[in-house]
């Protein structure tokens, strides 16, 4: 059991930083301390966020008190209409006004309780607001490269579920936890002059509420925390068989797989009743002294009712009051999975949102200095290195010069820092060192969102949006007309789709839409690369994941769209090298040989063994 | 097909089997301490209002059955919240076990044919929260409905004893908070809560779209406006909550209200009838305090109405998925297939729906004992459709896979698939530690048999390098290997599992050129002395793995060819090309 919890902080600790390799990652400090750090940084987190809202959660609580206050004052009209009508003989007509004045009280109390839900509501959904609109713009500060770098689905959990969750706490949980404190003590000043013996009773009490919530906050939170995370750990193990089902099948393992879950979660029910039956004893004393103090209360006023100690409209007021006193503390043992929701939601928002690591964000100019170029541009890398994580450089002393109008394959093994080079160039990176020149031109006296208008690029998987197949076209340029949308889609081949498509233009694509293949999303985002008519193009082995004949018609189609254009296309099949103006060869972020191909076949250097390589396979 | 308004809810109940009984003994224990709390405010109100009458007049009263009374129920509420507590949470791990059990068996024959929701990230999300949800049913609907619906008339019928009006208010005033109130929220809150379902599909979509699509969105400096569109997402669904919250809220303070209405009616009945000499004075208090009490236990039920729907929601989506029939049925009485079997496939056709164009079109494929032979062709040419016949995974239509002298159909499913050991593109790893995670392939592989497959993997200088070696976790879907890591995984899986036919479908896809370089010779000693299909769009740096190669297009086999391959024997060199 421990090692699963130490799994879990772990993956909780490194989510936010995936750069380290697998091994690394494993060999995390000692799990324990750091599990106690994410906490206490969570719950410092939660509590920061406090301040925006601080308003909102005050008015929630305010009206919580009020409720509270008008609660004592009904009580006391029900004891005085009770005692009328018990010892005084009063007819309807004398516990009328009370009894009306009671229901208007009602009232006030539901209009009370209604709005203080709405304010706290208000805090919760301030929270919601901000906190994901800071989660997106530490998603841009961090960039792509970064985002691509991540698991999509865990950070669409954090970002959607992950902030949901916090709204609970702060909408209810924190009200409560004023109210559970609070409450108490006006009960406590109602009834202490009423009768002092019932005062001193709840009096007596009442240092156990500070003392639940100690306890419920500590020893039972944590018993209670740590068979979350374990019933967590079980469920996900059995959507995790689920998911494997077919591998599951493909062994004949499915039936051992099944007695595998009953065991565990036979084992698992086991433990956790024989670890609920102490938890539950503290809850259990709580109860036990929220009904005693009833008891007694009831007890000590009726013996001091037939003793004459004590008027009835005095004694049946404490009695209503009695259980009112420790129904707040109780309410809060409901909310509890709210705030544990919010304490794991929060461990991680807090490493995404507090530590954006250096180098990841392009600052954009405040003030270009030039208008980035409408022909091909001439780029020139001197001595560049970045950085994606302290110590684990993407590029390292890169020189290159890449000639307006030429076209540069880049080959290497995968991490030999291609796609960081691409990269680089787009803007998602800044150099460390060294400097990135363009015509001329530092690379970050552009306007960052100018200079991106000036590339067009082919990734590897072109990304499709949820929306029309117009829409995810007319990313490239927002203001095409038909017109240019026709052309790009014929220079892209994919009016040759378009006509297989029914809706054709209208098509939807994306998570729910139409499925494109490879080839045909391959060609969308030419025809993307077509209407924008980028003077700089950036190829990421667009073709690496279509079959045979797909990859050739892309390829044809590339072949025209790199006319008149600086072309840097990232390869990891060499037939495109031999091409090309340029070849740069890559390890480890570094550029081994650079030259033509006649150059470096002549050499018989690293692109020769590579090409040798190739042909033998 | 019009099912009851409880259909699916009523079936959820039926599969719950013998834990049913942990749920009554649940209700019981729960009714018990209700009903003790509720007793203990009425006693303890007519205690108090007798011994305030005694004190007045002087009159001698029996105080210690009262007093012993009060403090049975206080014990009794305590004790019987504790075991009320102990009793429901072991019926809800009951239920969650069980409930578990059942969708794995009912889903386990329908994988993979009927299961392509499990891979869509979206509707398996959904499922986790169905499930979530009516693994919560029995403690967020089932106690507080029954138990207020237990409850209720015994209070009334204690009302009823001392005055009828005030058994009739209360009545009406229960029948408000427990019937009206929650089908208004129901009505009410349907819309906007189907809304807000909307609102977050297309929130976790645009989010989707952002992280996915980063790159594009900056190249085309769209990022400004897709984010200003979660925002705008975001308020919708806020707003959309605030609704349904306020909604919730509203109904939960009309429940208070009613009752101390009930309380303010009771007391001027209960005064009527006092100054009348109808009713004691002691007794009005009681009455009083006992309307308070009661509404308590109704304070749950419009929460609890409000999930219902969700809840019955849940369990016909649920149920929907599981009712699907398994694509292929065993028959009656399977034979026992030969161990080294000549596979043949003769005009098989197959597609997946009535209407849906032929997947394989007449397929004509010779796969003698010991063949070797490659299966290229573009995504949707078939080769996956033609794996899937092979398995058994998918039925086919017409024409004949003849397995060792029979119909494949004349075995068992299970049967054919021991025969074939696969190496998935995308093998799943467990959430478990690596040697389970090889022991899927066989369960009683002896130490030595493991490593002996891990060598010829090449896994062995991985696992050297893993924290602790054979026993580190992997995490969820091996989040702790790289792809090229978890590719040789599945080789030895497949190694360990030992097999006389070996599938391969896209062993090397998505890997770098150099990591699928690498795999190359444990692909050839996992091909050694088997009967190798592979399947595979792109056929390069794979070629000696096989001697024959086919050309897939359109569900038909449309060239065919001899290859050189290293480890085979040269055949006679014939290439003939069919297209």
């Amino acid at each position: 059991m421990s090692r699963m919890n130490m799994h879990r902080s772990r993956s909780r600790m490194t989510h936010a930083d995936m750069d380290e390799p697998p091994a690394a990652r494993a060999k995390a400090s000692d799990a324990a301390s750091v599990k106690a750090d994410v906490a206490s940084v969570a719950n410092d987190w939660l509590t920061q966020q406090q301040g925006g809202v601080r308003r909102w959660l005050l008015s929630a609580m305010g009206l919580g008190a009020a409720g509270t206050v008008l609660l004592c004052v009904q009580a006391g009209l029900l004891a005085w209409a009770l005692n009328a009508m018990l010892l005084q003989n009063a007819n309807v007509r004398d516990v009328l006004p009370a009894a009306a004045g009671f229901v208007l009280l009602a009232l006030v109390r539901a209009a009370c309780a209604v709005q203080a839900r709405r304010f706290g509501f208000e805090a919760g959904r301030r929270v919601v607001a901000d906190v994901r609109k800071r989660v997106l713009e530490a998603f841009r500060a961090r960039g792509p490269a970064w985002l691509a770098r991540q698991s999509s689905a865990d950070l669409i959990t954090r970002t959607v579920d992950g902030v949901d969750a916090l709204a609970p706490y702060y909408a209810r949980y924190l009200p409560q936890k004023a109210a559970a404190v609070l409450l108490p003590l006006i009960v406590l000043v109602a009834a202490f002059p009423a009768d002092w013996v019932a005062g001193l009773v709840m009096l007596v009490t009442a240092p156990l509420v500070p003392l639940f919530m100690v306890l419920l906050g500590g020893v039972a939170e944590r018993a209670s925390q740590r068979r979350w995370v374990t019933l967590l750990r079980l469920g996900n193990q059995f959507f995790d068989s689920l998911q494997g089902l077919v591998t599951l099948r493909l062994f004949g393992a499915g039936a051992r797989r099944r007695v595998l879950l009953a065991e565990r979660s036979e084992a698992y029910r086991r433990e956790t009743m024989s670890v609920l039956r102490v938890a539950f004893l503290s809850s259990l004393v709580l109860e036990f002294f929220a009904m005693v103090s009833i008891a007694v209360v009831a007890v000590l006023v009726g013996f001091r009712l037939m003793w004459g100690d004590v008027a009835f409209t005095h004694g049946m007021f404490v009695l209503l009051l009695a259980p009112e006193f420790f129904l707040p503390l109780r309410a809060l043992g409901a909310l509890r999975h709210a705030r544990m929701d919010a304490v794991s939601a929060a461990g991680d928002l807090a490493a995404l949102l507090t530590r954006v690591p250096p180098g990841h964000a392009p600052v954009s100019t405040p003030s270009p200095a030039v208008d980035a170029p409408m022909h091909p541009p001439c780029i020139e890398l001197e001595d560049v290195r970045f950085e994606y994580a302290p110590g684990r450089a993407g590029l390292d002393g890169v020189t290159l010069h890449l000639a307006a109008g030429s076209t540069t394959v880049v080959v290497g093994a995968s991490g030999s820092g291609k796609s960081s080079l691409l990269q680089l160039l787009m803007g998602f990176h800044a150099p460390s060192r060294g400097t990135v020149r363009v015509d001329g031109h530092a690379l970050d006296a552009f306007d960052a969102q100018a200079w991106c208008a000036r590339i067009a690029w082919l990734p590897q998987r072109p990304h499709l949006f949820v929306g029309t197949l117009r829409d995810n076209v007319r990313l490239a340029r927002p203001d095409a007309d038909d017109m240019a949308l026709e052309r790009a889609a014929r220079a892209a081949g994919l009016d040759a789709v378009l006509r297989d498509l029914p809706q054709g233009w209208a098509t939807p694509l994306g998570e729910h839409g139409y499925g494109l293949s490879g080839g045909q999303a391959q060609r969308v985002a030419l025809a993307r690369a077509w209407l924008r008519d980028a003077p700089l193009l950036l190829l990421d082995e667009p073709t690496q994941h279509l079959d045979e004949a797909s990859a050739h018609a892309v390829q044809q189609a590339i072949a025209e769209l790199r006319r008149g254009r600086t072309v840097v296309q990232v390869a990891h099949r060499l037939d495109a090298a031999r091409t090309a103006d340029q070849v740069v060869v890559m390890a480890a972020g570094r550029v081994i040989e650079a030259g033509t191909p006649a150059q470096l076949l002549a050499d018989r250097g690293a692109f020769f063994r590579l090409l040798q390589n190739e042909e033998a396979a | 097909m019009s099912a009851p308004a409880t259909g699916p809810l009523r079936r959820f109940w039926r599969v719950l089997g013998r834990q049913r009984r942990w749920m009554l003994l649940g209700v019981l224990v729960s009714l018990i301490s209700t009903l003790a709390g509720i007793a203990l405010m009425a006693i303890a109100g007519h205690f108090i209002a007798s011994m305030a009458l005694a004190g007045a007049t002087g009159a001698v009263l029996n105080y210690y059955t009262p007093a012993a009374l009060i403090r049975a129920m206080a014990l009794l509420r305590t004790g019987g919240r504790y075991v009320e507590r102990l009793v429901n949470h072991e019926a809800t791990l009951r239920v969650l076990s069980r409930l578990r059990l059942w969708l794995f068996d009912r889903l386990l024959p329908l994988a993979p044919a009927r299961t392509g929701f499990l891979g869509h990230a979206d509707l398996f999300s959904r499922l986790r929260a169905d499930v979530d949800r009516l693994e919560h049913a029995y403690l967020g609907i089932g106690i507080p409905i029954v138990v207020a619906l237990l409850a209720l008339p015994l209070v009334l019928a204690v009302q009823a004893a001392y005055a009828w009006p005030v058994a009739l208010l209360t009545l009406i005033a229960a029948t408000a908070a427990a019937v009206l109130l929650p089908r208004w929220l129901i009505v009410r809150s349907r819309a906007p809560a189907e809304a807000m379902v909307r609102d977050e599909a297309a929130l976790r979509a645009a989010v989707g779209d952002l992280v996915r699509g980063a790159a594009e969105l900056r190249l085309y400096g769209a990022d400004a406006a897709r984010e200003t569109r979660i925002h705008v997402l975001t308020d919708e669904q806020q707003a959309r909550l605030a609704h349904l919250d306020a909604l919730q809220e509203r109904g939960q303070s009309l429940i208070p209200l009613l009752a101390q209405t009930v309380a303010a009616g009771t007391l001027l009945l209960g005064a009527a009838a006092a100054r009348a000499h109808t009713l004691a004075g002691p007794d009005v208090v009681m009455l009083v305090l006992l309307g308070l009490a009661a509404f308590e236990v109704l304070a749950v039920l419009p929460e609890a109405f409000t999930r219902w729907g969700a809840t019955r929601a849940a369990a016909a989506r649920v149920f929907e998925l599981v009712d699907a029939e398994p694509a292929v049925e065993d028959p009656a009485a399977p034979a026992e297939p030969p161990a080294k079997p000549d596979i043949a496939f003769r005009g098989v056709r197959l597609r997946y729906a009535e209407d849906a164009p032929w997947a394989l079109d007449g397929v004509d494929l010779a796969l003698p004992f010991g063949s070797r032979v490659a299966v290229t062709g573009a995504s949707g040419a078939g080769k996956s459709s033609l794996a899937a016949a092979l398995l058994r995974f998918q039925p086919f239509e017409s024409g004949r896979i003849v397995w060792g002298g029979r119909s494949i159909t004349e075995y068992a499913a299970d049967d054919v698939r021991a025969a074939i050991a696969v190496v998935e593109q995308r093998t799943h790893l467990f959430d478990a530690t690596l040697i389970e995670n090889l022991r899927v392939a066989r369960p009683d592989a002896t130490r030595a048999q493991i490593e002996a497959a891990v060598h010829a993997a090449q896994l062995s200088d991985v696992v050297a390098a893993l924290p602790d070696g054979y026993d580190t976790w992997l995490g969820e879907g091996g989040a702790h290997l790289s792809g090229g890591e978890a590719r040789r995984v599945a080789i030895a899986r497949a190694l360990l599992a030992d097999r006389p036919i070996l599938l391969l479908d896209e062993p090397t896809e998505g890997l770098d050129a150099a990591t699928a370089q690498s795999l190359m010779g444990a692909l050839a000693t996992l091909a050694e002395g088997r009967t190798v299909l592979l399947i595979t769009h792109r056929l390069e740096g794979l070629s000696h793995l096989v001697d024959r190669r086919v050309r897939m297009e359109r569900g038909r086999i449309v060239a065919e060819e001899a290859m050189a391959a290293s480890s085979a024997v040269l055949r006679s060199g014939r290439s003939s090309t069919l297209h």
